[in-house]
């Protein structure tokens, strides 16, 4: 077999892996930065009751609020939240993927 | 002049070629006794010199251009001034014009006119949408990447000339052994980056120019048999190795036919063959098994000859070469040896050229007289345009037999019968293009020659590797590689990882079903851990609030049942996303590996067709 089908068939099979550290720190921005945003435009446009449905992330983040304040608690807690989760599904996916190539 | 060390005892090299010559002169400058036998009355193999009238013919046009540094050295070292450098031009000749070579899509364009254009655009958009599903075949293979109408005008009769059978019984393996220069790396390189891409001059100097000797490549050998000569290793001409004797492991001895008829037995410490394979199994005594023996006569081989004619014009065409497919004539290529050298010809005021007939021994063509091949040599010229028949001074004509190593069906498997027996002979090895049946140029039959001398010097180097890759697979360390020269060459380890990690970062498709479970997996431990924490401490506000999954997630609640039921469903729909996500990301890549697929396809076939035509020079 000619070296260029090799490689071909190669890339066929190759599966790919993620990089667990990069997926936990790009989810962990999002999240962090969603939170962080959503927080701050809800200050940024004021009004009589601010953000009285994202207050109640304060069952899960304790000291988040819908303030300027919160908004810095909330992109701490999103962060950590975000990369717990990417952290989470990359490292199943490699562990997954490794069992099942193993398999075949 | 190289002392030889007493006590060795003397190899023999079997074939004055590329091969056979070079591994003589390797073996004289590493202080090896040695000795060649040529069967035939000049040096060379096809890459001789022909002398006639004064005018000198070139067996199929030998350009030298080679990737080797060594070996690239190696001619610079035997011809020194005498090594010219050559500007190329050649065309194809189709329906009474002529295209230029390498193809270019307007020259094309414009030599086909509109409707052929059209006809051909029309047959590449049916391949597209309706590509033959068995490609196995040759003409299949390049009809469903060119179009069935591009293959019939630039690939069909010239092919069918070259190998004398139907594109149909051409194994489209031919192809992948002819693209061995060019690999996934390079492809993608050349299409995300243009031809020229990281190695441009390589690129342009394989194109544009090539290394030429003054006298043809004849020269080149007769000066390496000279040299090896001085070194202690003597060519002896009409002598034909009749038999090889081999005891244990190990060939013993050689009986060698001499210009006299007689035959004479010649001790052998190592032998390296360039002899045609099967030939030299046939040779062994005691005979190779039966099975072993039927896979050596199986072997097919085409035969080349060449009608040469001097012409009584100074300027012809300007062309080093021109491929003929016209279906009109039975001559596959025409050479004007003039502009190959200048000293080519006796007198500028003569051209020589030479038109090239593909054959079997024994077919019509090949059995024809001289005189004969002459006429039609010289009536074929004139139905092409180059010259008048009248015009001819004078003409002769080479024959060249087992020119070419035939791939037909289930070759491999007879080659590999027969490497399979000679590896059990430590002390044996086969060089050359019918020595290994591959179709290779001369640089990779030189390196085999370099590599087999070694190998009787005690280097273990893999002969069989040579143009079967890109790299190499010797047993060599880095630094004995760079010693050589070869490095890029010698470590494959290295280019493989280089190519194997792009590939992954680039085209590795995601797992589904693992992308499915690690974020059905995650959403379920979750929603779990969300809702536990609701129950077990405050928050309680909350809970209307994560409550409403229950809109998408049936009879969730927060409640431990509802956890429950949540984090089973949370878990199904996280792997419906993780899956469909994965999926979709896979498609994308696969249409765009598809894509990248057929512009290396196209890349490949065009260096097929080069590689193909390169062979004869």
């Amino acid at each position: 077999m000619a070296r260029s089908e090799r490689e071909l068939l190669l890339v066929k099979r190759t599966i790919a892996r993620l990089r667990v550290a990069i997926v936990a720190v790009v989810t962990g921005m999002v999240v962090g930065f969603g939170l962080f945003a959503a927080t701050a435009w809800l200050v940024i446009k004021g009004g009589p009751t601010v953000g009285p449905t994202l207050g109640l992330l304060r069952a899960y983040y304790p000291g988040y609020s819908v303030t300027w304040t919160g908004s810095f608690v909330g992109f701490a807690y999103g962060t950590l939240t975000g990369a717990a989760l990417g952290w989470c599904v990359a490292a199943l996916y490699n562990f997954l993927a490794r069992r099942r190539s193993k398999r075949r | 002049m190289v002392r030889l060390r007493s006590g060795d005892e003397r190899t023999v090299v079997v074939g004055a070629g590329p091969a056979g010559l070079t591994a003589a002169l390797e073996l004289g400058k590493l202080g090896r006794p040695g000795v060649v036998f040529e069967a035939d009355d000049v040096v060379g193999g096809i890459s001789r010199s022909v002398v006639f009238q004064g005018c000198r013919l070139d067996i199929g046009g030998h350009r030298f251009f080679t990737k080797v540094p060594e070996v690239e050295a190696l001619w610079h070292e035997i011809l020194g001034d005498d090594l010219l450098v050559r500007d190329r031009m050649s065309r194809i000749y189709y329906r009474d014009t002529f295209f230029d070579y390498p193809l270019k899509p307007l020259n094309a364009l414009r030599g086909l006119g509109l409707f052929e254009a059209a006809r051909v655009m029309a047959s590449y958009l049916h391949s597209q949408l309706f590509p033959i599903a068995d490609e196995t075949a040759f003409d299949a293979w390049v009809s469903n990447r060119f179009g069935r109408r591009l293959f019939e005008i630039f690939f069909e009769t010239y092919t069918e000339k070259v190998w004398g059978m139907p594109c149909s019984e051409i194994s489209a393996a031919w192809a992948a052994q002819r693209i061995k220069n060019l690999d996934l790396k390079t492809a993608l390189k050349n299409a995300f980056l243009g031809n020229g891409a990281g190695n441009g001059e390589v690129v342009t100097s394989l194109i544009d120019r090539f290394l030429y000797p003054r006298l043809g490549p004849g020269m080149m050998w007769e000066r390496c048999r000279d040299l090896a000569a001085s070194n202690g290793i003597e060519t002896h001409l009409r002598s034909r190795v009749v038999r090889v004797h081999h005891a244990g492991a190990r060939v013993e001895a050689v009986e060698v036919e001499g210009p006299d008829g007689e035959t004479r037995r010649e001790e052998a410490g190592a032998l390296i063959s360039s002899m045609p394979i099967g030939a030299l199994v046939r040779a062994m005594q005691p005979a190779a098994p039966a099975e072993v023996l039927a896979a050596a006569d199986s072997l097919r081989y085409r035969d080349f000859l060449i009608v040469g004619l001097i012409v009584d014009r100074a300027e012809l065409f300007p062309d080093n070469w021109i491929y003929v497919h016209a279906p009109e004539v039975r001559v596959g290529r025409v050479q004007s040896f003039k502009n190959w050298s200048p000293e080519m010809v006796s007198d500028p005021e003569l051209s020589f050229i030479g038109l090239e007939y593909f054959a079997n021994r024994g077919d019509d063509l090949w059995n024809m007289t001289d005189d004969d091949l002459v006429e039609l040599g010289a009536a074929e010229a004139g139905v092409i345009g180059l010259f008048e028949p009248g015009e001819v001074r004078a003409g002769t004509v080479v024959r060249m037999p087992r020119a070419y190593p035939v791939y037909d069906a289930g070759y491999e498997t007879r080659l590999q019968t027969l490497r399979d027996w000679l590896e059990r002979f430590d002390n044996l090895y086969t060089v050359g293009r019918n020595g290994q049946h591959r179709y290779n140029n001369q640089d990779h039959s030189m390196l085999a020659g370099l590599f087999a001398a070694r190998g009787v010097a005690g280097e273990k180097l893999d002969l069989w590797s040579i143009n079967e890759d890109q790299s190499f697979h010797e047993e060599l360390s880095g630094e004995e590689a760079e010693r050589h020269g070869m490095r890029d060459r010698l470590t494959p380890s290295r280019a493989e990882t280089d190519v194997e990690s792009m590939l992954q970062d680039a085209f590795a498709l995601y797992d589904e079903v693992a992308m499915g479970g690690a974020v059905g997996i995650t959403a379920s431990l979750a929603l779990a851990i969300a809702t536990a924490a609701l129950l077990l401490g405050s928050g309680q506000e909350f809970v209307p609030m994560l409550s409403l999954l229950g809109q998408y997630l049936f009879g969730y609640q927060v409640t431990w049942p509802g956890l429950l039921i949540g984090t089973i469903e949370a878990g199904l729909v996280g792997f419906g996303l993780g899956w469909f996500t994965a999926r979709m990301i896979n498609l994308m890549v696969a249409a765009f590996e598809r894509s990248l697929e057929r512009r290396l396809a196209t890349m490949t076939t065009l260096e097929a067709m080069t590689g193909g035509m390169r062979g004869q020079e």
